[in-house]
């Protein structure tokens, strides 16, 4: 019964952004139970339709809509343990922010705006065919644009939202041209009648692509999803469209949770996931060596490149949601690297292996910025030089914090399986990429340089936030408290998810396994038949980094026995390099938006205009005639434009005469 | 049934007479909302009734006027000219809504609105040349007026201007008309003005012009779209619409915007893609058409991006928008040129409001320059949010009619102008950030406190605003309604395109 009103999914969270919007002046807390209750219906409803449909029913309707487009819905083991982690976290958050916004005269508008955030969320991810997809997409960049700049006031923070809005938008349009493309083939494979669509499919769902992508050339298939590829890398932050992520911390620190861990950034995984079919499909021409199908190298490239290079921009930040941002983009970049790397070995395995660690992502993501804001909230500042011995009147902040971070940092105990979620999920990640290096050797090793040289990073800069913000003697004078219950609670029952949710991988493994057989496309794996034993060095060695970046941490920021003033100043070149983001704001701001685009080409374009089309061309040479022309005629006549109306009738008698004298053309 | 058309022009021109000739403002502005209110009601009526399945005219009527000349009144809808048709009936009363605060000569303010209303009816429903140039000529005079009385500091320069391109083409447009009426009229022995009859005869015209530089046919083709494309406006015949727009009172923006140009639009459909397979060198013209697209889109959306005055920036996203319209029309694919004609009425509805958005931050802030502007949603929410709204639906987000048109030209168009519709993809993220950037300085951030003390629109002004954007939502998420009747047209067109070899 829950499947036949899986639609209300999403709108009842639609329902309840109307609602609030026009009615939360009116109601308790501006209106936040509403969003509430209809998140929680959701979720309620993504559970009833989790038990019906598990373990191997998918949920499936479509409506036509226009054009031969439609509408529709599919929940599959992917799209249902999304819908479930999306609901439940965005519940939390939405709880949380119950007590976080409370003296936000604003409410309203921010209630009503992430409860539509969420229902864009929701639509992307039970969406049937790309179109509507890519439609719920924008809805999501849309709520990050008026979310971000949610406090419009502060210019910076207008800023920020154009900036998350604009750079995320160059990837839309990549994802735009991908969709645009991928219509052209299938209409061709269809004329060309090597595929036709069956009885009540359209021409852009899931099912239809999927089918047609056998048919399609390689070299375009390539082309469509490395630009699907584009749209993933804009929305979820990956190098070279990151550096809207960082920026995007001007809106309210729930904001900041809701697209950091439910509702924005997974979207960009969640479409490499959801059209993993083809992406896997792709030729393998680029490194024959490596087996791995073009796309999938490329989407392996970016995400373990990125998963590094976020990760040592995460070691100098001061702000302490700078640090958080940084650390997704680098754990997302796991994730496209699981992706990508795990796709090769182990075909569709891989789509779980990367939604596990997305999954256990949002938990603990969710929880650091939950915790972050709680500090905030306390402390009235995101400096975390102006933090320091909170954990004495924080309590319940601090230990969540701590749990989250060591999720994050991926601290279990490896042959007894004990562990964070983050232990389980990022783990299996790291030996994905050994594996790829033992199979194939050479440059494959590349993959496993990042992913283990990011995990130590990662592992410090995540303990240098909990060090200075919880320990040592207070930075400045404030009297900090703990938050209120409303905020706590949802702390705590994150910090339980954190911990526990990597006992379910097995069977999380196994029910992914099965989605894209449910809909009857199979997908190559170059996988022994014999598992590969692992030796132990490799399986304890994502535990080492993590604990040895914990007692580096522990060494600088705690005991304070290195002086890391030398290396924290403007003059070492590296750090001048890192805290300056790799120039990337001056690049994508000064120098792409405001200089060639505004400064040059805007700006001779308004030349050319003003000065030679209108000036020089019209207003001088046919203008001034014309002008004349007229002068002349209103001398002749009483003076009044009225008259080009009968100069009008007139001239065409004189031309009806004239043509007709000269007999016509 | 009978002389539903004539009715729904006669109402509008009777209200304007008495308009005309009310005493006070409150009676001129109840004449004008309730004539166009009518009008208004027929369209829909007329909406409501038409089959979209069918491809011919509806609602034919046909009087005789000039029986020697052969010119008579023909009146009739196909889904080319219904959408328009219900744009315009919808537009003019929330024009005169949103103008009810008006002042200044009231009476003749509101009546010249409803001639409008008058002209772009006739002009959309019109099956006889010679009426259908008529109306086409009508719409300039109250448009002159509109500019030159309540327009700004240089409403002179501008309203000639705007009356000098503008007639200019219409007359080189006459010309290409009137070549074709004496052909027909050479060959049949008889005189007849009927559009579809001097449409079918072009196929007869032959001969050079200019010493054997350009074929008959393809000069008249020249002409013909010359006289549309300065209308919608195209580049680079398009300078006349900025300084237009800058001068003119709302009102008058609004419906030069949102109307006028959709008349060069209409006649690519009308006239232009009827005769385009029978010209002598269609490939050569329907890359001209294509190049003027996408030279519009992309000049359009830069030049939008260097404006300072808000009101100028909308002006030239204008341009851009229209030239989705020749892009599709030019890709001759059916769904191209439905999206296209569908973004013909997309942007009669967004354009409205991003003009009244540009109203209302004049007439309450005292300044449209961005510069001057900041920080004025603090003072004025309720323009912001539905400005915001507005530009949204601008910039083409999902979920409102721009994008479903957008996606429509883009998508079909790839089939055989792949190089343009690549092109105009680029112009898609600077689309997005004229739009936010503009938001960005004159909207948000901290209050300019010189701008002293500020006020949000008033609640007739809100309200027709309000009601654009949900009929905007509306059409972006149920298109059917009148994407089906375009696409019956478009899918006519085509096949009548294809036939002749021409081919896509």
């Amino acid at each position: 019964m829950f499947s036949e009103i899986a639609a209300l999914i999403v709108l009842l969270p639609v329902l309840a952004f109307i609602l609030t919007l026009f009615l939360g002046k009116r109601l308790y807390s501006g209106g936040a139970l509403l969003p509430i209750a209809a998140i929680a219906g959701s979720f309620i409803i993504s559970l009833g339709v989790f038990f019906e449909i598990y373990p191997d029913k998918t949920v499936q309707q479509s409506w036509p809509w226009f054009a031969g487009m439609n509408l529709g819905i599919l929940i599959d083991p992917l799209a249902i343990v999304m819908l479930l982690m999306v609901t439940f976290v965005s519940l939390l958050i939405h709880i949380y922010a119950v007590g976080y916004m409370a003296h936000d005269p604003a409410k309203p508008r921010y209630f009503a705006e992430t409860s539509l955030f969420t229902a864009a969320m929701l639509g992307v991810v039970l969406s049937d065919n790309i179109l509507q997809f890519f439609i719920a997409w924008e809805l999501v960049g849309l709520c990050s644009y008026l979310l971000i700049g949610f406090w419009y006031f502060k210019p910076s923070a207008a800023a920020a939202a154009k900036k998350a809005f604009l750079v995320t938008r160059v990837g839309d349009v990549l994802f735009l041209a991908g969709i645009i493309l991928l219509y052209f083939n299938i209409s061709d494979v269809i004329s060309s009648r090597a595929f036709s669509l069956d009885q009540g499919n359209f021409i852009l769902q899931f099912r239809s692509m999927f089918e047609a992508a056998k048919f399609i050339d390689p070299s375009q298939l390539t082309l469509i999803t490395l630009l699907f590829f584009g749209g993933a890398v804009g929305k979820s932050g990956q190098f070279p469209l990151h550096g809207w992520l960082p920026d995007a911390m001007e809106g309210p620190t729930t904001v900041s949770a809701l697209i950091h861990a439910a509702t924005m950034v997974t979207a960009g995984v969640y479409l490499v996931a959801r059209t993993f079919p083809m992406f896997a499909a792709t030729p393998v021409t680029i490194a024959p060596e490596l087996h791995i199908p073009d796309s999938l190298l490329i989407v392996a490239i970016i995400g373990g490149f990125t998963a590094l290079f976020a990760a040592t921009m995460g070691l100098v930040m001061n702000d302490i949601k700078r640090v958080l941002a940084y650390s997704t983009v680098s754990q997302l970049g796991y994730m496209m690297l699981a992706l990508g790397t795990a796709g090769a070995i182990v075909g569709a395995k891989a789509v779980g292996i990367s939604l596990f660690h997305l999954i256990s992502h949002a938990f603990f993501k969710a929880l650091l910025f939950l915790c972050a804001g709680s500090v905030i909230h306390a402390m009235g500042t995101n400096d975390i030089r102006e933090m320091g011995g909170l954990s004495r009147k924080m309590k319940i902040t601090a230990t969540t914090m701590l749990i989250a971070a060591l999720a994050l940092a991926g601290i279990g105990i490896p042959y007894l399986n004990i562990g964070t979620a983050g232990f389980f999920s990022k783990d299996a990640i790291i030996e994905g990429t050994f594996e790829l290096g033992m199979e194939t050797g050479g440059w494959g090793w590349i993959f496993y340089g990042f992913a283990i040289v990011a995990a130590l990073l990662t592992s410090i800069y995540i303990f240098r936030l909990w060090f200075m913000t919880f320990t040592g003697t207070p930075r400045s004078e404030r009297h900090p408290h703990e938050s209120p219950n409303v905020m706590t609670r949802p702390l705590i029952i994150l910090a339980i998810f954190a911990l526990l949710f990597g006992f379910m991988q097995s069977g999380f493994y196994l029910y992914l396994e099965k989605n894209f057989e449910l809909m009857g496309v199979e997908i190559a794996s170059h996988e022994s038949e014999e598992a590969l034993v692992l030796p132990p060095i490799v399986v304890l060695m994502p535990v080492i980094v993590g604990v040895v970046g914990f007692l580096i941490s522990y060494y600088i920021y705690h005991l304070k026995k290195l002086n890391m003033s030398r290396f924290v100043s403007s003059g070492n070149p590296l750090y001048r390099l890192l805290i300056n983001r790799y120039y990337e704001p001056r690049i994508s701001a000064d120098i792409i938006g405001v200089k060639l685009t505004h400064n040059i080409a805007a700006q001779s374009g308004e030349f050319v205009d003003r000065k030679i089309i209108d000036t020089l061309i019209i207003d001088n040479a046919i203008s001034n005639t014309l002008f004349r022309l007229g002068e002349l005629v209103r001398k002749l006549q009483t003076g009044v434009v009225q008259n080009y109306a009968s100069v009008t009738l007139l001239g065409i008698f004189l031309l009806v005469v004239l043509l007709k004298l000269t007999g016509g053309i | 049934m009978a002389a539903l058309i004539s009715l729904m022009i006669l109402i509008p021109l009777i209200g304007a007479i008495i308009t005309f000739l009310t005493k006070t403002r409150q009676q001129a502005r109840a004449v004008a909302l309730l004539s166009s209110g009518i009008s208004l009601l027929i369209s829909l009526f007329l909406f409501l009734s038409f089959d979209s399945a069918s491809s011919s005219i509806q609602f034919f009527e046909s009087y005789q006027w000039i029986g020697s000349l052969g010119i008579s009144l023909k009146f009739g809808l196909d889904g080319i000219g219904m959408p328009l048709v219900l744009l315009s009936n919808i537009v003019i009363p929330l024009t005169v809504l949103f103008a009810w605060g008006e002042t200044k000569q009231a009476n003749q303010f509101y009546g010249l609105i409803l001639l409008e209303l008058v002209g772009v009816l006739g002009v959309f429903s019109s099956l006889d040349f010679f009426v259908f140039y008529i109306f086409w000529e009508i719409v300039l005079i109250p448009m002159y007026f509109l500019i030159s009385i309540w327009g700004g500091p240089r409403k002179d320069y501008s309203a000639i201007k705007f009356f000098i391109y503008t007639h200019v083409a219409s007359l080189v447009m006459l010309l290409a008309i009137f070549s074709l009426y004496f052909n027909a009229w050479q060959i049949s022995g008889k005189p007849n003005f009927d559009m579809f009859y001097l449409l079918e005869n072009y196929s007869l015209l032959d001969g050079w012009l200019l010493k054997g530089i350009i074929t008959v046919k393809d000069a008249i083709f020249v002409a013909l779209l010359f006289g549309f494309i300065v209308k919608m406006p195209a580049v680079p015949f398009h300078t006349w619409l900025p300084d237009a727009h800058v001068e003119a009172p709302t009102a008058g923006s609004v419906i030069l915007a949102a109307l006028l140009l959709k008349m060069g639009g209409y006649g690519l459909f009308r006239v232009i893609l009827p005769i385009l397979p029978n010209s002598d060198s269609p490939e050569i013209l329907i890359t001209l058409m294509a190049i003027i697209g996408i030279v519009s889109i992309l000049y359009g959306t830069f030049l939008a991006l260097a404006q300072r005055d808000l009101k100028k920036m909308v002006a030239y996203s204008s341009i851009a928008h229209m030239g989705y319209v020749t892009l599709g029309a030019a890709a001759l694919i059916p769904l191209s040129v439905s999206g296209a004609m569908f973004q013909q009425f997309s942007h009669g509805l967004i354009t409205g409001v991003l003009f009244m958005s540009c109203g209302v931050i004049q007439h309450g802030a005292g300044t449209r320059i961005i510069g001057d502007l900041g920080g004025i949603a603090k003072h004025m929410p309720k323009l912001a949010f539905l400005m915001m709204a507005g530009f949204l639906a601008s910039l083409g987000l999902p979920g409102m009619s721009g994008f479903i048109a957008e996606f429509l030209v883009l998508v079909n168009s790839y089939f055989t102008l792949p190089t343009f519709v690549i092109l105009a993809l680029f112009g898609i993220v600077f689309t997005a950030g004229y739009h936010l950037w503009a938001m960005q300085r004159a909207v948000f951030g901290t209050f300019n406190e010189k701008l002293g003390h500020i006020h949000d629109g008033a609640n007739y002004e809100i309200a027709s605003m309000a009601v654009l954007i949900l009929l905007i939502i509306f059409f972006g998420l149920n298109p059917n309604s009148v994407l089906n009747m375009m696409t019956t047209n478009a899918e006519h067109l085509v096949r009548f395109v294809a036939l002749r070899g021409v081919i896509t």
